[in-house]
């Protein structure tokens, strides 16, 4: 790693870029545009986020205070938890715990950062990882385990029985670390009382962990203010579902970013009920005008892409769809199964239901939750079983009345390599155009944001997506 | 004697297999120690540990996989698609890893494309990655299944009385293991770990109760052998799964004895015994889920590492290797931990990431080797 790298402390150096850039909203207009000529290194990604006016600059100003609060954890007394995406964070919040997530600080520092978070991935490198292990977690573990960063204190993660590349970072870090290691290890399947039992005994077993870490028992009212926002956040992320499904989607593509990191980082909390409410309130508005999400109002074509999105720097995968008319109708990661979801209608035993009746209840309802996040839910079991991968991406294209599908994952991810060609074979018989994208998500070396561009467009181009004569699709 | 363990190990359908299936008995092969092989055996049948060996093309591994993936797995499917594995009546296969538990899906959307190579009994074991109350309960359960299906499917009865039975030929036959490494690991050692790892794959694939008897012969062989390890440096094996004992060899010809092992090819496949008392269907999921030797069971760090510092230690090797198979990241980074943990022990290490299959990188490892060796001479 670089000696000037070293300068940095990661956490505290994403901060002070996304808390400068979460004040540039609220001056005039002159003064933004007059800001985006003096910060070359940022004015794309800035404004990739700013021009959405509301929803953006909260967006911003609600990370700032994610960031803050684990740049400040220590100071008052709280623990740091390591953690993943796809753990549901409220039963952290429920113990005044402050999340650390990897992933979404990877997503950061690519898009953000010039060089992006090369040198961190290599770092990790440098001290034990092979080469080919995930770079979501890479890009910002390599901090950590420089000391370039707050120090965690415990580590969670859901990801076994999941994900191996993914458990095997939060393993690597706790033992490189030598910090306390819980996990949330899933079984192959997702429903039946079998699994259900598996999962809330595994949740149960996590309390106990955070009550011996931090010293506290599980607050019964604060859990209920909790659960309470989650519910009101889960009619919301229905309601942005439910204006996806029409067409032209009045949901800017990358409203689709704001929900799942939100979720992420901070779901369970007032600040992302707030968030999900202010992108509402563009969405239908958008909506009553009978205007796309993309910049120009218009759409040309309806992307669903079915894992994970691409964060190279300066979010020009979201510029890149936006410029042509191309709707981006979620991933894998904005699909988080509430009950009343509109992909949850047919599958009513594969949802999580936000129950409050008493305390079993409640932890019962936080441990389904988790059980349902994405990619916990989903690439658990063989991809073409019920309730896995396949059912619910041919659910989502056809609710969502998709064009295409397009994979974007890791190089790390052994999980979806192991079984994507098939899988795209499937969905094309089933009538579904489908692209699968060599690259790595988070990291550029793998594959320049360039070619990943070529093979797009040959993709589109070739399949006649978006030329105004649309494939046809079985649903239409 | 060691040439019928040869013959075992070399050839995926060798003759004793072929006797076994001569003789209208079924054979289920499996892909990892998760499965435990007592269930198969109580019913009647071989179990059969499957490989990669001799394959001379990935096209059709390559065909369902994806391009990152260890090639174990689509060596496995390669062969599958080849029609090598026809002799297999049944398949089943756990979650190890992922690369592994996606033979899953591609084995059998191959079997679409290529007619006649899915076995008719296709099995899914389920194995939890912690050991916890309820984690056992799991794998228990994942056994009654086994059980029931294997039942309901070949028209056979897993008794208890089999059931006990089978464990106690197992663990009869890995205590004769262990036995093996105390005189390939002794002071003076009477084994290479080439003809080591011969025997244990052979034992991976042919009828266990000849497996047994062959070892009893081998074991009073073996002490009345010469010492082979002087003036050579006593290595230790660690990583990812080898199932090539040229792996082996080419490691040795370069002036060193392989004398201890932390491999699912070797030793951690025979170091727990499952209680002979109580149920056994508990006592075969405490045995199999207790087995924190492979990083697939994720946050027991700690305990590996002890197991690898007692064996190095009691093995008085001079310096450990630590491979892997490309795209095996569990093995592949706990190395690195490894790595850091052994060398501040004054344990020389050397980390080493390989393809499986035929062994096409010869030079280069021998060259690696080479260079290890003299480092620590």
């Amino acid at each position: 790693m670089k000696r000037e790298t070293r300068e940095y402390h990661y956490d505290w150096n994403i901060w002070s870029i996304i808390e400068n850039a979460s004040r540039t909203g609220d001056g005039t207009r002159k003064e933004y545009d007059t800001l985006l000529k003096l910060i070359p290194h940022f004015r794309d990604s800035l404004d990739a986020v700013i021009r959405w006016g509301e929803p953006g600059t909260l967006l911003l100003k609600l990370l700032a205070q994610c960031l803050n609060a684990v740049l400040t954890a220590h100071e008052q007394g709280k623990k740091v938890a390591l953690t993943t995406f796809c753990f549901a964070p409220p039963i952290l919040h429920a113990f005044d715990v402050v999340p650390l997530v990897l992933e979404p600080m990877t997503v950061l520092g690519t898009f953000i950062l010039q060089r992006g978070t090369g040198e961190y991935l290599d770092y990790c490198c440098e001290v034990g990882f092979t080469e080919t292990s995930c770079s979501s977690q890479r890009g910002a573990l390599g901090a950590y385990l420089a000391g370039l960063g707050v120090r965690p204190d415990f580590i969670i993660c859901d990801s076994p029985g999941i994900c191996d590349t993914n458990a095997n970072s939060y393993a690597f870090a706790s033992a490189y670390l030598d910090i306390p290691f819980y996990q949330l290890n899933y079984p192959p399947f997702l429903t039946g009382e079998r699994a259900s039992a598996y999962h809330r005994q595994d949740f149960r077993g996590l309390i106990s962990f955070l009550e011996e870490q931090t010293g506290h028992t599980l607050d019964m009212d604060r859990l209920r203010q909790i659960t309470a926002e989650i519910r009101r956040q889960s009619e919301l992320i229905t309601e942005i579902n439910e204006l996806q499904r029409i067409v032209p989607s009045p949901v800017p593509g990358i409203f689709n970013l704001f929900l799942y990191s939100g979720n992420f980082l901070m779901g369970g909390t007032p600040g992302f009920t707030d968030l999900l409410e202010s992108m509402l309130k563009y969405i239908r508005g958008r909506a009553a005008q009978g205007l796309a999400g993309t910049r120009s109002g218009k759409e040309r074509a309806r992307g669903f892409f079915s894992y994970i999105d691409h964060y190279t720097t300066d979010l020009r995968f979201w510029t890149f769809l936006e410029n042509r008319d191309i709707s981006h109708l979620g991933c894998i990661l904005s699909t988080f199964w509430q009950e009343d979801a509109p992909y949850s209608m047919e599958h009513p035993d594969a949802v999580y239901r936000v129950e409050d009746g008493d305390l079993d209840a409640m932890i019962d309802s936080l441990a389904m939750q988790v059980s349902r996040m994405p990619m916990i839910k989903s690439i658990r079991g063989p991809y073409d079983a019920p309730h896995m991968w396949l059912d619910d991406t041919l659910t989502m294209t056809r609710l969502l009345r998709a064009d295409f599908v397009a994979y974007f994952g890791t190089i790390g991810c052994r999980n979806t390599w192991g079984m994507v060609k098939p899988y795209a074979r499937d969905l094309e018989r089933a009538g579904i155009p489908a692209l699968i994208l060599y690259a790595d998500a988070f990291d550029d070396r793998v594959q320049s944001w360039d070619a990943v561009i070529d093979k797009m467009q040959e993709f589109l181009s070739l399949r006649k997506i978006g030329t105004g004569r649309p494939a046809r699709r079985p649903w239409r | 004697m060691m040439e019928e363990m040869r013959e075992a190990a070399r050839a995926l359908y060798h003759p004793l297999v072929r006797k076994w299936k001569e003789a209208g008995k079924t054979v289920i092969g499996y892909p990892c120690t998760f499965v435990p092989e007592e269930i198969i055996h109580a019913a009647g049948m071989l179990p059969y540990r499957m490989r990669g060996i001799g394959t001379t093309s990935l096209s059709i591994g390559d065909t369902y996989f994806g391009p990152v993936i260890c090639s174990l797995p689509k060596c496995m499917l390669q062969l599958a698609g080849e029609h090598a594995y026809g002799f297999l009546d049944g398949v089943i296969i756990t979650n190890g890893c992922d690369s592994m538990r996606r033979l899953n899906e591609c084995w059998r959307k191959a079997g679409e494309d290529i007619p006649g190579i899915l076995p008719g009994y296709f099995h899914y074991f389920g194995v939890p990655h912690k050991a916890a109350s309820y984690s056992y309960e799991w794998y228990e359960e994942e056994i009654r299944e086994l059980i029931k299906s294997l039942e309901e499917h070949f028209g056979v009865k897993v008794t208890e009385k089999a059931l006990r039975k089978s464990i106690r030929l197992y663990n009869e036959s890995r205590r004769l293991l262990q036995k093996l490494d105390d005189l390939r690991s002794g002071t003076e050692a009477r084994m290479t770990g080439e003809d080591a790892l011969t025997v244990i794959l052979a034992g991976s694939a042919m009828p266990r109760e000849e497996y047994t008897a062959l070892l009893k012969t081998l074991l009073k062989d073996l002490k009345k052998a010469l010492p082979i390890d002087k003036g050579r440096k006593r290595l230790m094996l660690v990583g990812s799964s080898n199932d090539d004992p040229e792996f082996v060899r080419l490691i040795e010809d370069s002036g060193a004895l392989v004398v201890a092992d932390s491999l699912c090819f070797g030793s951690r496949s025979y170091e727990d015994l499952t209680n002979e008392e109580g149920d056994p269907v508990a006592s075969l999921s405490r045995r199999y889920l207790n087995q924190c030797r492979c990083p697939r069971m994720f946050g027991c760090y700690q305990d590996r590492l002890s197991l690898i510092l007692d064996k190095a230690e009691k093995a008085r090797v001079d310096g450990v290797i630590l491979q892997n198979i490309r795209f095996c990241d569990l093995h592949g980074s706990e190395n690195g931990i490894f790595e850091r943990d052994l060398e501040a022990r004054g344990i020389p290490c050397m980390r080493m990431e390989r393809e499986y299959g035929p062994l096409v990188e010869t030079g280069r490892i021998r060259m690696r080797i080479d260079a290890f060796l003299e480092r620590i001479a």
